[in-house]
């Protein structure tokens, strides 16, 4: 009983410093000087037809466990894993969603905070599937723009029972433009790879961004840009 | 020197340069050989880029510091080892000098001394003192000393001495090979000589400096009179519209107050400057001595005109953007600028619209004995300002159809495709032209106008009305329809819910008459099941039949009316996002979590109960979750339903029948549209800024887009609200100093380039404008080329309060 409260208190400690960064509706990846605990946080979601091991997923990766049969999430609920990520600890917080139809509502209006998304299939399910194209269409209705999507065809340790072939899952990824992998929670297949690389690709969409708009890192006065040296311009790649 | 020694020891063993000047001289030299400059390097630039980039050394020398800086255009491409070196620099620098003399000596070629575009040079070195050289002997030192050390170096590029006052344009210098030396003079006084005063004047020091031995050929001329029109009021570009005069004048037109301002109310000219240019002419076909001169302008082959703008154009949509934006710090409540504070709740709300003359009936009606008793807040706003503006919110009040919103509302959102991302399209948008663009474009001028008190009694008469809707079931105008769109902004979110709301509310006292009207009868408690149960036997609340699925018990299987989930503002999802997190992250929080999430899980199975007497959970899993459900045995549960302690099991367990209709609503429409008006009521100053920004940014956006600003958006990701909210407001100051100035450009210009020839009809304007004749010109500047047989000469002067002639003569320095 004790051990409990000890646990609940440490998970209230630690949540107060995501709230701070999952506020403001937008997706934040600014640096939080004051926490001790990481550098960034990712707010990713794993999203994809009842049953295709979205949670099996999720606990492979954050606990490193299997279980063949997790209840079936009700609404939404979340884990956290931290990693290093260029010297940077990134804390993920990740939410898994119901499948069902009928969540589809509620769990949509996760979306809007989520710079990444996990969108799963099952290889023995030809539905789960077919239905690739309408959880992209989901996330493209209620998500930020520039949410990145990683598609996922999860069960390949169920070889003899495979009805979608790795390759139409591979064109079926080439022509919605984004990354693929297949991969197995109960084997340990490709987990922790899948989440390693939508880190990588949403770190490469960050740096683009502030690229992008060189101001904002300047965080000074208003329309301040590298200001102008008439003398000693030796970077050739400098416009100003 | 000794050559044995190389440049380390010369500078480190003193004892080898006996003077001063000697340790100057080979200071120099080292730089220039670490740039590699000397003639020697093999490799030559052949083409360049437009842009200048340079190299800067800085030495002291008796107390004195230099800066030797070396500019050159970037190179696009080098080649290797040209044999004739020497000729090969030479022909560039020639070849440059001879076509500068097209350009003219004020023209900006972007390097930072003028001595590039006077002498056409791609390269150049540039010695500056940190005080002004002005004693000739010490001058004379110096520029022997460089050109020494230029000797020593065999230096490939001009080197030039920048001399006189620092303020005056004055730079002497040369470059020279094993055949010729150029050098490159300036005169600068501070008056206009006499003989210089004219082109004959000039001619003949031209010809005197270039002392040729033999009869030179015609010198080729290029002319050009700057006038400076001061008076640009024929042109001035007025946009109307921002006076505030509409606070003292009755029956005002609302379009004016409701529109952003925008452009500059201040003619944006400061001065429209015309260049009359003769590009080419031999010596003798005009005249223009001291007595005579057949120079006029108005034959000038060719007029350019350049605006000069105000520095600080004053851009009103800005500042009133700005202005806005400065709220954004002030932390006070809103209501409090009126003294209402929160006793706001007490006021009892009667709104204006009721007194209106004209009003839709129903707002008449309980406006009636309603006016009497109530203590009325009156605020700084008159009424005769006041209606018009509510009319113009909210136009369904009133019979009048001048300012009905559109029926179809869009939300246009930023399309991921779509290539050219428009102005601010990272803010968040809401219906273009519905309520929250009127109410916040109002705001801002209302502000505009009458300060915070203003914008604090709009806001108190919007939430006022708001109240009076929500009471009274009239849904708010001019708002997408359905439930809050978490890409629109938040103040248009909070309107959706509110209608969702007044729609509820209307559906639960209107369309559901036929079995009770009784409000309470929906606010029904658990506890109440004992009136409420209905016989198993009767199946409630049945939608359709889901296909052909059956029972476990063999009779059809239905699915149930629901209840849809409760709709909800970004803010209110954020804060159910932040209470699920902080219960972290372990076993036990999850089992919370699903206890928290099975609200509409526990609704649902009711309502299937209902609709399906005497189901088992397989049933309900068959429609809710199939993959949960197997056929064996007319149906059985999935392994994950079986696990204990479920919430799917436990749920079913307490899951009594009741229809969607009767069960306590998962979406209690009163408290949500009391929490809207409350929010909406108790917001801070900089809280109903936030709300008012996106739509007022948007509508400046859109503003600018209308006045022909192509305008470019940053892609802005991952900065919080304010920084977003500034990085739009630059970019729309930034548009609307840019559509001033082409608005400036093409009223004076029409289809006339700015900086290129004018077209006739474009000469006629500007000669009527400045009333028929030119003033006397404020500047004159004649370029005097000839090409002798050693090289072109060429003089340029440019006379205005003062004078300055620069000249490059080449001379042959080979021994005969």
């Amino acid at each position: 009983m004790n051990n409990n409260e000890d646990n609940i208190n440490n998970g209230m400690e630690q949540t107060e410093k995501c709230v701070e960064m999952a506020g403001g509706g937008d997706p934040k990846w600014q640096k939080d000087a004051a926490d001790q605990n990481f550098d960034y946080m990712f707010k990713l979601l794993i999203i994809g037809n009842s049953s295709v091991g979205k949670t099996s997923f999720l606990f492979r990766y954050a606990d490193d466990s299997f279980t063949s049969a997790f209840v079936s999430t009700v609404g939404i609920d979340f884990k956290v894993k931290t990693v290093f990520r260029h010297d940077k600890r990134v804390k993920l917080q990740i939410w898994d969603t119901a499948g069902q139809e009928r969540y589809r509502t509620i769990t949509t209006a996760y979306y809007r905070g989520a710079m990444g998304f996990i969108l799963m299939y099952d290889i023995t399910n030809e539905e789960s599937f077919n239905s690739v194209q309408d959880w992209v269409t989901q996330i493209k209705t209620y998500s930020w723009d520039n949410a990145q999507v990683i598609l996922v065809g999860n069960k390949c340790d169920m070889e003899e029972e495979r009805v979608v072939s790795a390759e139409r899952g591979r064109q079926l990824a080439d022509q919605l433009g984004v990354e693929f992998y297949e991969t197995s929670a109960k084997e340990n297949i490709n987990v922790k790879a899948v989440f390693e690389r939508l880190v990588d690709i949403i770190c490469d969409k960050m740096s683009e961004s502030l690229d992008s708009e060189p101001a904002m890192l300047a965080g000074g006065a208003r329309g301040q840009r590298l200001t102008e040296q008439p003398q000693g311009n030796s970077n050739p790649n400098c416009n100003c | 020197m000794n050559e044995e020694i190389d440049e380390y020891d010369i500078y480190h063993q003193d004892f080898t340069t006996v003077s001063d000047w000697e340790v100057f001289i080979a200071r120099i030299e080292e730089i220039l050989n670490e740039w590699k400059l000397s003639k020697s390097n093999k490799s030559k630039p052949i083409e360049y880029t437009k842009k200048w980039v340079c190299k800067v050394e800085e030495f002291s020398f008796q107390g004195v510091k230099f800066v030797l800086s070396y500019h050159t255009l970037e190179h696009s491409c080098d080649v290797e080892g040209s044999q004739e070196s020497d000729k090969f620099i030479r022909l560039e620098i020639q070849n440059g000098l001879w076509e500068a003399t097209s350009r003219f000596m004020e023209d900006n070629d972007g390097s930072p001394f003028p001595v590039s575009n006077w002498y056409g040079l791609k390269r150049y070195l540039m010695l500056c003192p940190s005080i002004p050289l002005i004693d000739g002997s010490l001058i004379k030192v110096i520029m022997s000393s460089v050109n020494i050390a230029f000797a020593n170096v065999d230096c490939s590029v001009p080197l030039f001495v920048k001399i006189r006052e620092h303020w005056q344009q004055s730079y002497l210098g040369f470059y020279e090979d094993n055949e010729y030396k150029t050098s490159f003079d300036t005169i600068h006084l501070k008056r206009i000589s006499n003989q210089c005063s004219h082109l004959s004047g000039l001619i003949s020091l031209f010809k005197s400096k270039i002392a040729s031995p033999v009869a030179l050929d015609t010198v080729l001329v290029s002319a050009k009179y700057s006038y400076e029109l001061k008076d640009s009021e024929p042109f001035v570009w007025k946009k109307t519209n921002t006076t505030n005069e509409f606070l003292s004048i009755d029956g005002f037109d609302v379009k004016k107050l409701t529109e952003l301002p925008f452009g500059s109310d201040k003619n944006p000219i400061n001065s429209i400057l015309l260049n009359a240019i003769w590009p080419r002419f031999r010596e003798s076909t005009i005249v223009d001595s001291s007595t005579f001169s057949d120079i006029d302008p108005i034959m000038a082959p060719t007029w350019t005109i350049t605006l000069k703008m105000r520095d600080n154009i004053q851009c009103q949509l800005s500042e009133t953007i700005a202005k806005m934006m400065d709220l954004l710090d002030n932390n006070n409540l809103l209501m409090d600028t009126l003294g209402l504070s929160k006793s706001l709740g007490l006021v009892n709300p009667l709104h204006k619209i009721t007194e209106a003359p004209i009003t839709i009936s129903k707002l008449v009606k309980a406006a009636i004995g309603q006016s009497s008793n109530i203590h009325e807040f009156k605020g700084p706003i008159s009424d005769e300002l006041l209606m018009p503006l509510l009319y113009y919110i909210f136009p369904d009040a009133v019979d009048d159809a001048t300012f009905k919103y559109p029926s179809q509302l869009e939300v246009e959102f930023k399309q991921a495709d779509s290539s050219e991302p428009k102005l601010c399209s990272y803010i968040k948008t809401s219906p273009e032209g519905g309520l929250v663009w009127r109410m916040s474009v109002t705001a801002a001028r209302l502000y505009d106008a009458g300060g915070l008190l203003y914008l604090a009694h709009l806001w108190y008469e919007f939430t006022q009305e708001l109240q009076y809707r929500w009471e009274h079931r009239i849904l708010v105008p001019g708002v997408a329809e359905g439930n809050p769109n978490a890409r629109t902004c938040l103040l248009h979110q909070k309107l959706q819910l509110l209608n969702c709301c007044i729609k509820r509310a209307q559906d639960g006292t209107g369309s559901l008459t036929g079995t009770s009207s009784d409000d309470e009868y929906f606010d029904c408690s658990e506890d109440e099941d004992g009136d409420e149960q209905l016989p198993w036997n009767r199946p409630v609340g049945r939608l359709h039949r889901l296909g052909d699925a059956t029972l476990k018990s063999g009779a059809p299987l239905y699915v149930p009316r629901t209840q849809d989930p409760a709709p909800k503002t970004e803010d209110q999802l954020e804060e159910d996002a932040e209470l699920m997190v902080r219960l972290g992250d372990d076993a036990r929080a999850s089992e919370l979590r699903a206890r928290m999430m099975s609200a509409s899980l526990l609704s649902d199975m009711e309502a299937f109960k209902a609709a399906n007497p005497g189901a088992e959970l397989c049933d309900f899993v068959q429609w809710y979750s199939p993959r949960d459900w197997k056929s064996d045995d007319g149906g059985a549960l999935g392994d994950r339903m079986l696990l204990p302690g479920n919430p799917w099991t436990e749920t079913w367990g307490v899951a009594r029948p009741v229809p969607a209709a009767r069960q306590r609503r998962l979406f209690d429409e009163t408290r949500e549209a009391e929490q809207v008006l409350h929010f909406l009521r108790s917001r801070s100053v900089s809280a109903v800024t936030d709300l008012l920004l996106p739509a007022i940014l948007k509508a400046g956006a859109a503003k600018a887009i209308a006045e022909g600003v192509q305008g470019n958006s940053s892609s802005v990701g991952g900065v919080d609200k304010r920084r977003t909210f500034e990085i739009a407001a630059r970019e729309i100051h930034e548009a609307e100093i840019e559509a001033c100035r082409s608005l400036c450009v093409r009223t004076v210009l029409e289809k006339s380039v700015e900086g290129m020839p004018l077209d006739a009809a474009g000469r006629t304007r500007i000669l009527n404008a400045a009333g028929g004749a030119l003033p006397a010109p404020a500047r004159r500047e004649f370029s005097l080329r000839v090409k002798d047989a050693i090289a072109p000469q060429v003089m340029r002067a440019a006379l205005g309060t003062d004078m300055t002639i620069i000249g490059a003569f080449t001379e042959s320095i080979l021994c005969l």
